[in-house]
């Protein structure tokens, strides 16, 4: 059928063909040398898996009524007979949908041919073996049970006198696939004696026939297919399940449209205010995790990404488990706020590699833009990255624990997996919020292929898109919606290489910026100071202020405002940090909007006035005398101003010079100090003689002037190193020319071709002879070698190069000469 | 953007910026749900707790109402996750019940199956939970009720006590609103009321009030209302004698029906008072006053002072669950954390209202406070400079300098009552012997004790010196000036108790004044700034005065 796929698209004008290969790109990757090439691959069962992923559930089970209604003998079908099985069921839909699914298919050349005379692509049935769930005829997997199937009446009978976990077991086959996994032993004959235990079988005259497949296989309403002895698989004849299936149709329950959501919408403005309030928690919290690393940098695993400690340890600092710690963390990582530190000549004992986490410049950047900005970086890296973050803590396959920015947790398929669970979202009516399980169901109907398997991936999305505040009480904000279409516009922009319609660098904040930013509360300048010393900021805090508040007090809760505590302590930072109390005083009284309570004014009077009253510093050494008309002499004597003397005390002198140079200078200065130790007793310092470092007397040493003693073993091996160099040199010297390859570019004799070269080593082959083979290396230089060849097959040659004693290959097509050493 | 009054934070609490115009509203809003942990002037700081949410749970609040207040009134986006766990905890509470069974008594019963399982697997419960009766419903040992409640709350799964109470030996109490032998008539105040009503719509629970807003009144309502024998527990004997003389002023109740189980006598009679202090007496090893609690079928049980029940109380009230049992409280916070064991035990918070709010309606006196440092001598710092660290504190506390302090202070207030109150017995005979003033310690007798309040009462004593046993429960209506020289290290609950001693309310509406003498630079400034905190926070500004404004003479511009 091959030829007749190729012989349809040959025929079709080229605006079809170009629609084909619209609908199914793959297709020209790369481009098909012709049209039978292009049949052959649209017919593969990587193109056809393809095709079919894209399709929803009802697409689905007509491309499955097609294949069941294929004429055995000629293989086609036709529109109506897929319509007339499809309306077969209790709930038949309308003709005019199936219709659509069918143009579909053909659309996508999964069916083709005139409508009277369908034929189903080759690829199909390799892709899925099934067709609607049903099993093969019995004909074709037994005879016998062929043989049941031909007489309806007993079949009816038998089944209904099937034991209710026997009939269990057969729907459960009839709702597809039709296959089982048997159990070692289910099939065994119940051993004897336990006739007594089982329950009497009425049809098989009384006897118990043990367990339920047993009894399903003994009366062949099953199919034992294969496997070892006791367990194994059966397979459900086709004949049995359309008769289970006699309610529903054969196709089983169609649905022609998606499930409708009946979880009652939200109203879409506590949706926006519920996803907003989010979006400050993201990044306030991405912030707080940012700056944890900044102070602590979390070390790089040896086995990449970092450690279940330090996640921990960071999760707990922001009140997060360790799922969402993770989540943002690996956010952050794909925004560009957060990455590798070399840590050069490291000599620590620290259990991981040299690398370290640490926020990036690209930090300072985002941390002084707006918060709906911030939001849309973080919610841009988080749709884009190939992350699946809620990996992170699972085990892999190897059992060990896949830890946050391992590579474990790489996933091709999560921005895509992403998509589709948000696109589901953004196709219902606004703030219409799907309960976990809708949105599942949804995603299973419009590509069952795809959805199946990824609903840990999907409930994860929702759960991450529920975090990063992009949906609202489960519904997509009005936000989130604008940041999916101005992505999927980007993408749409990405075949616009020389950007001839781009106005996305325009530096104009997105819309969904710009809706959030109308969500977002503006930041505020002042805030309220109470008695209790606490400072609220009503709303966020405007970056001045911010810093301002990062000195003088302590933080103490933070969300929609941020309360602030004025402790002793925070004084104390700021005044270190250079306010004066004035500063203080003035900066309360132009920041907030209450009175200044007396009780801070006296607090910062009071930490001012204490502030300071110790001095600490450091100095090289220090006078120090009774005698305070001495000490204000060497002040004052002009000899010894270079020593910088600065009066402490009435009876103090420091310098910032050393003890030993103050001493020198005070001597040379006529003055007659003592030094004294850190307890303050003088020391006492007699002239000490100087003395070299000691050394080691001198003892026989070997003359180098000697002749070397050579014993004979070390003799022998010189004289083989010498005749070995000798060997090397001869060999390097004969080479011919032509195989040198110089040759080829001026002599007359291009004619020594490849051919004359392969038969000289063939020949060589014979008589085991040395020859000189010209070659072209990996690199594309020419280089000769004096080999004995060994075998010639699959395109190499093997030889032996005796000088190296080692066996080379060649590749045949390389070999630009061979010369026999003569 | 609503532009509310309420701003949620992401730690869970809430802050009401009390000058919006919606604030009264909010309040009223948010109040059934979260506890007002702060309410210093501008901005008060509620909690969303796992216990305020129970209780508002309990009153028949959902989640979904709470969670609409909370939007409705914000100012700023609420973040969806606190919106989540707001609905999560609250869904928690009542998904198992304590109920009577007609065949089985007293029996657990779940609303969600998978949370009975769940609970019925924990260690924390063995020997609590009898058979299972079926898949929804465990017996439970009737003696275990308040054990078993009490572990349900630690693991997070609160159970509603719908078991009901036992009524008691009726005994006839009523109100005596129109007088009584020849007394003016009164009324219940409106907050008073309130709290009643829902105390007795509740069953069993806390009624929080601050000193001085009329507790006493409120069990006496309470005890009205259940018309039965009565037990009431007090701290001390002075306070128990205080309710007595009030119940019998304001109850239909005489001398005979009340009696008091102390120390001293041991009588049990319709309405019983008796002191923490003799329930919680041992000798050898066990506790010997326990029978009063089997004396009579009492109808109600109160507690005064919630917030100083001892621990083995908490134990005897376990096995008291069957009976209402009403509690007693200026405030619920507790030095040792155990809020958890009142709330399962005695039950959930029933009646709250911030201090300054009675105040604004009158029922308190309103008060000034007052700091004043006092600067130490050369001699003094020295000296508490070289001290050991443990000796710091009252060195610093009983500073000498501090003595013309307080007699200055007396004498601006030559026409009030005044207590000077204090943390050491030294001190306190210090200043009774500068200031002239009797002295009332530990080891004063009741009787003398009795007698120097009643002096003082009348105004026959103006200045009266009171060691720590000032504390608590005594009623001196006409102290309108408090003076506080030295404390128990920082303790806010004191603080707050003394502020109470003068929030009376006064016969002519005279502002009362709390001046807390302090000295400067030492470790003495440093627990006065944390037990005023609490006051402070109450929405009581302090203002502070240096020593020498008081000393010197009276500038002419002050007040």
């Amino acid at each position: 059928m091959t030829t007749s796929l190729a012989d349809h698209l040959r025929t079709l004008p080229d605006e079809s063909l170009a629609a084909l290969l619209q609908l199914r790109p793959d297709l020209v990757v790369p481009v098909p040398a012709d049209v039978s090439a292009l049949a052959i691959r649209a017919q593969s069962r990587v193109s056809v898996a393809r095709a079919l992923d894209g399709l929803d559930q009802f697409t689905l089970q007509i491309l499955d009524a097609a294949r069941l209604t294929r004429d055995p003998e000629g293989g086609g079908t036709s529109v109506e007979a897929i319509l007339a099985m499809a309306t077969a069921g209790a709930h038949p839909p309308a003709p005019t949908t199936i219709r659509g699914a069918v143009n579909r298919l053909r659309a996508l050349f999964l069916l083709y041919g005139p409508e009277h005379d369908l034929q189903v692509v080759g690829g199909v049935d390799e892709v899925s073996p099934y067709p609607a769930g049903l099993g093969r005829p019995a004909a074709e997997l037994d005879p016998r049970a062929a043989a049941v199937c031909t007489d309806p009446a007993k079949l009816r009978r038998t089944l209904l006198s099937a034991p209710p976990s026997a009939r269990a077991i057969l729907d459960r086959l009839a709702a597809g696939p039709p296959v089982g996994t048997v159990p070692p032993g289910a099939l065994d004959a119940p051993a004897s004696g336990a006739e007594d235990v089982l329950p009497p079988d009425l049809v098989n005259g009384g006897a118990p026939t043990g367990s339920p497949i047993r009894w399903l296989v003994e009366h062949r309403l099953l199919v034992r297919m294969s496997g070892a002895k006791g367990g194994g698989t059966v397979e459900l004849p086709r004949e049995v399940a359309l008769l289970l299936r006699r309610d529903s149709g054969p196709l089983g329950p169609l649905r022609s449209a998606p499930p409708v959501v009946a979880s009652p919408p939200r109203e879409a403005k506590s949706v926006d205010s519920a996803g907003a309030g989010q979006t400050m928690e993201v990044v306030r919290h991405t912030e707080a995790l940012l700056d944890s690393l900044a102070v602590e940098p979390a070390p790089v695993l040896r086995s990449g990404g970092v450690g279940v400690r330090d996640l921990r340890r960071m999760a707990r600092n922001l009140g997060l488990d360790d799922g969402s710690a993770a989540l943002l963390f690996e956010v952050a990582y794909a925004a560009g706020l957060a990455g590798e530190l070399d840590l050069t000549g490291s000599s620590s004992a620290r259990y991981g590699g040299d690398q370290q986490i640490l926020p990036t410049a690209g930090y300072e950047v985002w941390r002084a833009a707006s918060l709906a900005q911030r939001w849309e970086q973080l919610a841009r890296a988080w749709l884009t990255m190939t992350r699946q973050a809620g990996l992170v803590g699972q085990r892999d396959d190897r059992d060990r624990p896949i830890t946050v920015l391992s590579a474990e947790a790489e996933r091709a398929s999560a921005p895509t997996v992403r998509r589709a669970v948000l696109d589901v979202l953004a196709d219902l009516a606004p703030a219409a919020a799907p309960t976990p399980e809708e949105v599942l169901e949804l995603l299973d109907w419009r590509a069952p292929r795809r959805a199946r398997g990824r609903e840990a991936a999907h409930r994860e999305v929702l759960a991450e898109a529920a975090q990063l505040g992009v949906t609202g009480l489960g519904a997509l904000t009005s936000y989130g919606r604008l940041l999916l279409t101005e992505m999927a516009e980007a993408d749409e922009r990405a075949d616009d290489p020389l950007g001839l319609r781009s106005d996305a660098e325009s530096g104009e904040p997105s819309t969904a910026v710009r809706a959030l930013d109308a969500l977002l509360p503006a930041p505020v300048d002042h805030f309220l100071l109470q008695a209790d010393l606490t400072v609220v900021v009503p709303g966020p805090p405007d970056p001045a202020l911010a810093g301002e508040l990062d000195v003088v007090a302590e933080h103490e809760s933070a969300g929609g405002a941020s309360v602030h505590r004025v402790t002793t302590a925070s004084i104390r930072r700021a005044l270190d940090a250079g306010y004066s109390a004035d500063d203080l005083h003035s900066l309360f009284r132009r920041r907030s909007r209450t009175p200044v309570p007396q009780g801070l004014t006296y607090l910062v009077d009071d930490v001012a006035r204490k502030h300071g009253g110790l001095r600490v510093g450091s100095a090289g050494g220090y006078v120090r005398s009774d005698d305070e008309a001495l000490l204000t002499e060497v002040l004052a004597d002009k000899r010894l101003e270079p020593l910088a003397f600065r009066r402490l005390a009435p009876t103090v002198l420091v310098t910032p010079y050393l003890v030993q140079r103050m001493l020198t200078a005070l001597r040379d200065a006529g003055y007659a100090p003592v030094p004294e130790d850190a307890t303050g007793s003088a020391v006492l310092a007699r002239p000490r003689t100087r003395r070299a470092p000691a050394r080691m007397p001198a003892t026989r040493t070997v003359d180098p002037l000697a002749a070397p003693r050579l014993p004979l073993p070390r003799l022998l091996g010189v004289v083989e190193q010498i005749r070995r160099g000798d060997a090397a040199a001869r060999a390097a010297r004969r080479a011919p020319a032509v195989v040198r390859g110089g040759a080829a570019r001026t002599g007359p004799a291009p004619a020594h071709s490849h051919s004359d070269a392969l038969a000289v080593l063939q020949q060589a082959v014979r008589d085991k002879a040395l020859v000189w083979v010209g070659y072209v290396d990996a690199h594309g230089a020419t280089a000769s070698r004096l080999v004995r060849p060994v075998s010639i097959g699959a395109g190499y040659l093997r030889a032996e190069d005796e000088r190296t004693e080692m066996l080379h290959t060649f590749a045949l097509h390389r070999i630009t000469a061979a010369v026999r050493e003569d | 953007m609503s532009g509310g009054p309420l701003i949620v934070q992401s730690d869970k609490t809430l802050l009401l910026e009390i000058d919006h115009p919606d604030a009264q509203a909010c309040r009223m809003a948010i109040a059934p749900f979260a506890e007002l942990e702060r309410s210093p002037e501008h901005v008060h700081t509620y909690r969303l707790t796992p216990l305020g949410l129970w209780n508002a749970r309990a009153a028949g609040h959902d989640a979904e109402g709470v969670v609409d207040t909370l939007i409705k009134y914000s100012r700023y986006p609420v973040p969806h996750a606190l919106l989540v766990d707001v609905a999560e905890t609250m869904d928690r509470y009542g998904r198992l019940q304590l109920a009577n069974d007609p065949a089985h008594g007293l029996v657990l019963r779940a609303l969600d199956r998978m949370v009975l399982i769940e609970v019925a697997k924990s260690k924390k419960l063995a020997g609590m939970l009898g058979p299972k009766l079926d898949d929804d419903t465990i017996q439970v040992h009737p003696s275990e009720r308040g054990r078993l409640k009490q572990a349900l709350l630690k693991l997070g799964w609160p159970a509603e006590d719908l078991a009901g109470y036992v009524d008691g030996e009726a005994h006839q109490i009523d109100l005596a609103e129109a007088g009584k032998d020849g007394g003016k008539p009164w009324t219940l105040r409106s907050y008073q009321r309130e709290a009643v009503e829902a105390f007795w719509a509740g069953g069993s629970g806390v009624v929080v009030l601050p000193c001085g807003a009329g507790k006493t009144l409120v069990g006496a309502a309470a005890m009205a209302e259940a018309k039965a024998t009565t037990l009431i527990l007090v701290t001390n004997t002075v306070a128990g004698r205080q309710w007595k003389r009030e119940l019998i002023a304001r109850t239909s109740l005489t001398e005979a029906e009340i009696g008091e189980y102390s120390g001293e006598r041991k009588e049990i009679r319709p309405v019983t008072i008796a002191t923490y202090q003799v329930l919680t007496s041992r000798k050898g090893g066990a506790f010997t006053h326990l029978d009063l609690f089997g004396a009579r079928d009492w109808g109600l049980v109160i507690y005064d002072e919630v917030h100083l029940l001892p621990a083995p109380i908490f134990r005897f009230t376990a096995d008291l669950q069957a009976r209402r049992r009403l509690g007693l409280t200026a405030t619920l916070v507790r030095e040792d954390g155990r809020e958890g064991d009142v709330f399962s035990l005695i039950g959930p918070k029933r009646y709250d209202a911030p201090w300054k709010d009675i105040e604004q309606q009158g029922w308190i006196a309103p008060a000034e406070c007052t700091e004043v440092r006092v600067t130490l001598t050369d001699a003094e710092r020295l000296s508490y400079a070289t001290a050991e660290a443990e000796e710091r504190y009252r060195m610093a506390a009983t500073a000498r300098t501090k003595l013309p302090v307080v007699r200055a202070l007396v004498d601006r207030h030559p026409d009030e009552q005044v207590l000077v109150i204090g943390g050491y017995i030294d001190q306190l005979h210090q200043l009774g012997e500068y200031l002239d003033a009797p002295i009332v310690q530990g080891s004063t007798t009741n009787k003398e004790r009795e007698r120097l309040f009643d002096a003082f009462r009348s105004g026959e004593v103006k200045t009266l010196v009171i060691s720590k046993v000032g504390n608590f429960s005594i009623d001196l209506p006409e102290a309108a000036v408090a003076i506080q020289v030295s404390g128990t290290f920082g303790s806010r609950q004191e603080e707050a108790q003394r502020l109470g001693r003068v929030l009376r309310p006064k016969a002519d509406g005279r502002q009362a004044h709390f001046y807390t003498v302090v000295s400067r630079d030492t470790i003495d400034t440093e627990y006065a700034a944390h037990r005023q905190r609490f006051l402070a926070e109450q929405g009581y500004a302090y203002t502070i005065v240096d020593a020498d404004d008081v000393l010197g003479p009276k500038l002419p511009s002050v007040d």
